[in-house]
């Protein structure tokens, strides 16, 4: 399995005067799910196209340090062979149809072919890709007659069948409803459980803090942390980074109530847990007063 | 190929009555296809166009001498209709055989086949896509429409009013499609389309023992023709 290590990452737009990613470096280790937050133009976008060899390869721009996949130096290697190691979900369904093809079934088939795999093989991934996403029954629908949830399903589903070893999902919800985010979250979490390693940027605090194994909080272009979720929302300083933490971290923030190794709870369960076994201790005092 | 065929056997014939079997021969092709109807707009405008070559060349071809019949002050000639008659048959012919191509096979399919013999996958795509992200932009271009016209612009009326409308309605077409386009590069390169292995393709190419004979057939026909005419010409 690939693991991927960035070595002081440095990246400028061309025609920029701000560097988009300042000093970046870290590992991410086989299998891991990786969450990806900070505000608005803060490089996660970037990060994400320059583990993804996007950055230099397809955008030009001053370019420095290394990011490494599996020993191989992204910046060496096209886009067109990278793209078999690590595949890269964006933000718009729309425009990753590829518009040449007349179904979904097609549609999926796509990468495959450009990939030169032999047409059995070719079936047998598109059929397990759609199974996992969960689009089968689409499968001869028109791909620009889709809903958003489903077209971004099929946009998954696409990059799955090439069998990448990572995975980078750069907001892959933000431009749907509800139901679509939770189809779409419901499908990363399986490919998660597969062992695929996943990167994601996402603005919905709580999903990410259900999901993640570990956290990269950005801000301006730097790496302020990389750390497990309860570490990285129970940073005090996280509202100078355009953060919010779920919301049930901000409860427990203002309750005073922290959890066993220190840090503010960021998921229902622990909340709910955390809050009953006060309650109850709470109750004991007001028992003890009662028998006083 | 059909097309080919279609067009050189009549040219070296240099006769009629083969543009006008290859008509026939076209409509039986479409009408066993169920399509005939789809060709009739086209015919209807193009029929405009020849009606006037009709016109024009009877009444004023430069090798007119026979007056054939006349209506009002215009004359028309013998020679001037029979040369517009020989563009007409032509022009039906290449349009009906084109037809048959288009409208009978879906242009993804062509393409593949296309791709297949060796043609760039790059103007491969080009080709087809043009046929579905053309609907797409169409659709935003309704959109921008509806947008401003509720911000209160006014897109209907004289002429001038739909001139001042045009640039505020095209430009946000077309700084949206720059923008899909970057985005759907990015989209293709990462879903190896620059990959210079050898592709593959999901559809099975289908290459019944008909398919075959019909090619052998239209050849012979080429080659006829082609033996014919030198005979002609050495004469």
């Amino acid at each position: 399995m690939a693991k991927i290590v960035i070595e002081n990452l440095k990246y400028k737009y061309p025609g920029m005067n701000k560097l988009a990613l300042n000093d970046i470096s870290f590992t991410i280790e086989p299998g891991e799910f990786i969450g990806i937050i900070g505000r608005n133009e803060s490089g996660k976008s970037s990060l994400c196209q320059a583990i993804a060899g996007l950055i230099p390869n397809f955008y030009k721009g001053a370019y420095g340090g290394r990011v490494f996949i599996d020993n191989m130096e992204v910046k060496k290697v096209a886009v067109e062979d990278l793209c078999e190691t690590v595949g890269i979900v964006f933000q718009n369904p729309f425009n990753q149809v590829t518009g040449s093809k007349l179904t979904v079934y097609e549609e999926i088939s796509f990468g495959l072919e450009n990939m030169g795999i032999p047409r059995e093989d070719m079936i047998k991934r598109i059929d397990d890709a759609m199974e996992l996403l969960d689009i089968s029954k689409y499968r001869d629908r028109y791909p620009f007659d889709l809903s958003g949830g489903q077209m971004q399903r099929m946009a998954i589903a696409s990059i799955i069948a090439m069998k990448p070893e990572v995975i980078l999902l750069d907001e892959p919800t933000s431009q749907l409803d509800p139901q679509g985010r939770e189809e779409v979250f419901q499908a990363v979490q399986k490919l998660s459980k597969q062992g695929i390693t996943i990167i994601m940027v996402e603005h919905n605090m709580e999903k990410i803090a259900a999901y993640s194994d570990r956290v990269v909080l950005l801000d301006d272009g730097k790496l302020i942390d990389i750390d497990i979720p309860q570490k990285i929302f129970s940073r005090d300083d996280l509202g100078e980074y355009g953060v919010e933490a779920p919301v049930y971290t901000q409860i427990c923030r203002k309750l005073g109530i922290k959890n066993k190794s220190g840090y503010y709870p960021i998921a229902l369960e622990e909340t709910k847990n955390l809050l009953n076994s006060i309650s109850k201790s709470m109750g004991k005092v007001i028992d003890q007063k009662g028998e006083m | 190929m059909y097309i080919i065929t279609a067009i050189i056997v009549p040219v070296l014939l240099g006769k009629r009555w083969a543009g006008i079997g290859f008509i026939i021969l076209s409509i039986i092709l479409l009408l066993s296809g169920k399509v005939l109807k789809k060709t009739l707009p086209l015919l209807g405008v193009s029929s405009f166009v020849l009606l006037t070559v009709l016109i024009i060349q009877g009444l004023f071809w430069s090798g007119n001498t026979t007056p054939l019949f006349n209506i009002g002050p215009a004359v028309f000639y013998k020679e001037g209709l029979n040369f517009a008659f020989g563009i007409l048959v032509n022009v039906i012919n290449i349009l009906l055989s084109f037809c048959v191509l288009i409208l009978t096979t879906k242009p993804s399919d062509m393409i593949e086949n296309f791709v297949r013999k060796g043609f760039s996958p790059r103007f491969g795509y080009v080709f087809i896509s043009v046929f579905q992200i053309i609907p797409q932009m169409t659709e935003t271009m309704s959109t921008i429409t509806d947008a401003q016209r509720s911000r209160g612009m006014e897109t209907e009326g004289k002429l001038w009013v739909r001139i001042k409308a045009f640039i505020p309605l095209i430009s946000p077409v077309i700084m949206s499609s720059l923008i899909n386009t970057k985005e759907r590069a990015l989209a293709l390169e990462v879903r190896g389309f620059n990959s210079k292995k050898k592709r593959t393709f999901l559809n099975e190419q289908v290459k019944t023992g008909a398919d075959i004979y019909i090619q052998i057939a239209l050849l012979l026909c080429i080659i006829a023709a082609l033996i014919w005419r030198i005979i002609i010409w050495l004469k």
